[in-house]
């Protein structure tokens, strides 16, 4: 439907009754609201805030939404089958916490350890967690048909309640975990390169790859084709042969492994790990793909478009960071955003009879 | 099932050609028109709550004495310095200045430090 807006000619649209021009000037409008309330906040902060576009800010939002594009690029695909994740920000802090707790100079959740471990080591064990949690919830969802709310909510608390028990494990005594090791921080959070004396981390780089191997198994592969399909209908896919259930499995295994990734960047981006790392990145990460446009109609949905979301919702908040607007209300404006998009998401798969 | 919606069709959807949801919206029962005051209401509220936001805007800066005299919040804006608060005093033991967190690892710089978002400053005690 937006596409058609776009390309349609001025002619087309002075040919059209006044009624239908009205339409359209209302689909319009209606259609990117969501679009129109940000650019009028941007500006309005930029005008207050000036500093909000200078160039450390801007590298600021850029490294935020590196750090954010991981999981909001796993829920997408979850979102695709029309089903959702939040299981994701536990996970997330799950693999925090594992990553935090080996690859550290002061062992306390393993008292015995005299070493940290080889950091691939760490990062192929943080990816098979991920990818456990996500058997579990895709298994559920795929041989059960359980809903994926349900399935995940389930996995979200037993996970909590893994990561309280690990972080109680030794002498840590539940404590925030921290004391990482450099080649840990330096390879997440090292210098990639530097703009203008403002450096970028090198996480930047590891999300940008990230995207583009997504991007690939999303429109290249065999697997990313049957996922649109199942998500766009289950049993026509069912007949034409492709393996709903298999397919169902490796979407919610390919996110757990992207949240597993965004838990190793987390420990050392925010250099210490804790039962709170990751809360609520689930909802930052659905609300960036319902922005960006991935449908909760099912088997809609782009990585440019995740791309965009997450990159929008980092703006709007690194800009209200700015204008120090009362924190309390974040959480409102948040659930606010993420109606609304819903809201308009549903419209633009208005059809004519 | 198709048959059933064509009958039930709202009759709110009068105007100009009519439209309908497509894929799993199908299922939804609600005019075209609703969806536009559920969006248009929603927005609005947004916009309100970012008002109201930024009429309340400040971010509050506690500060845990751990034991010591109580030393009162402050409320700074994003990019402020802290107003260098009253030095705590416990009974046998020598302030040795602020922490952001609890396990005393990383000191706040009072003169150089800016308030980036609501936060506690831990207070440092050595035994005398």
């Amino acid at each position: 439907m937006a596409d058609n807006k776009a390309t349609s000619k001025a002619q087309e649209f002075k040919a059209l009754s006044k009624k239908d021009q009205q339409r359209k000037i209302g689909d319009l409008i209606l259609n990117n609201a969501m679009y129109i309330i940000i650019a009028i906040a941007i500006i309005f902060i930029t005008v207050k805030q000036p500093k909000f576009i200078s160039l450390s800010s801007i590298v600021n939002i850029i490294s935020l939404t590196a750090a954010k594009l991981p999981i909001a690029l796993g829920i997408g695909g979850c979102i695709v089958l029309t089903g959702t994740d939040i299981s994701a920000g536990r996970v997330v802090g799950l693999a925090a916490c594992i990553s935090a707790s080996l690859l550290t100079t002061v062992f306390k959740v393993f008292p015995n350890m005299t070493s940290a471990m080889p950091i691939p080591v760490v990062l192929l064990i943080v990816l098979g967690v991920g990818a456990a949690v996500g058997f579990v919830n895709g298994f559920s969802v795929a041989k059960f048909k359980l809903h994926p709310f349900i399935v995940t909510l389930s996995t979200q608390l037993i996970t909590y309640g893994i990561i309280l028990m690990y972080l109680m494990n030794g002498v840590n005594n539940g404590q925030t975990l921290s004391g990482l090791t450099d080649s840990y921080r330096s390879l997440i959070t090292g210098t990639l390169f530097t703009i203008g004396g403002v450096a970028i981390p090198r996480y930047v780089l590891y999300a940008v790859i990230l995207t583009a191997v997504m991007w690939v198994i999303w429109n290249k592969t065999t697997f990313g084709k049957n996922m649109f399909a199942v998500g766009s209908n289950e049993e026509a896919a069912n007949v034409s042969g492709v393996n709903v259930a298999r397919t169902i499995i490796l979407v919610f295994m390919l996110a757990g492994v992207m949240y597993g990734i965004t838990g190793f960047f987390d420990g050392a981006r925010i250099a210490s790990a804790n039962a709170n790392t990751g809360l609520n990145y689930e909802c930052d990460a659905i609300a960036a793909c319902v922005i960006g446009g991935v449908s909760f109609v099912g088997g809609i949905g782009r990585i440019s478009g995740i791309v965009v979301g997450v990159l929008l919702l980092q703006i709007i908040f690194a800009g209200l960071n700015f204008l120090s607007v009362d924190p309390n209300m974040l959480y409102i404006i948040k659930g606010l955003i993420i109606l609304v998009a819903c809201a308009i998401d549903m419209r633009k798969y208005l059809v004519r009879k | 099932m198709e048959d059933k919606r064509e009958n039930g069709g709202s009759p709110e959807q009068d105007k100009g050609p009519e439209r309908e949801f497509r894929g799993l919206y199908k299922y939804v029962k609600i005019s075209e028109r609703s969806l536009n005051w559920i969006i248009i209401v929603l927005g609005a509220a947004l916009v309100i709550c970012f008002g109201i936001g930024y009429a309340n805007r400040g971010y509050m800066v506690d500060f845990d004495a751990r034991g010591g005299t109580v030393v009162e919040s402050q409320k700074r804006m994003y990019g402020d310095l802290v107003t260098v608060p009253e030095e705590p005093v416990r009974e046998g033991s020598v302030f040795e200045g602020w922490y952001t967190d609890e396990n005393l690892t990383i000191p706040w710089d009072l003169s150089k430090d800016t308030v980036t978002g609501p936060m506690t400053l831990y207070a440092k005690w050595r035994d005398k």
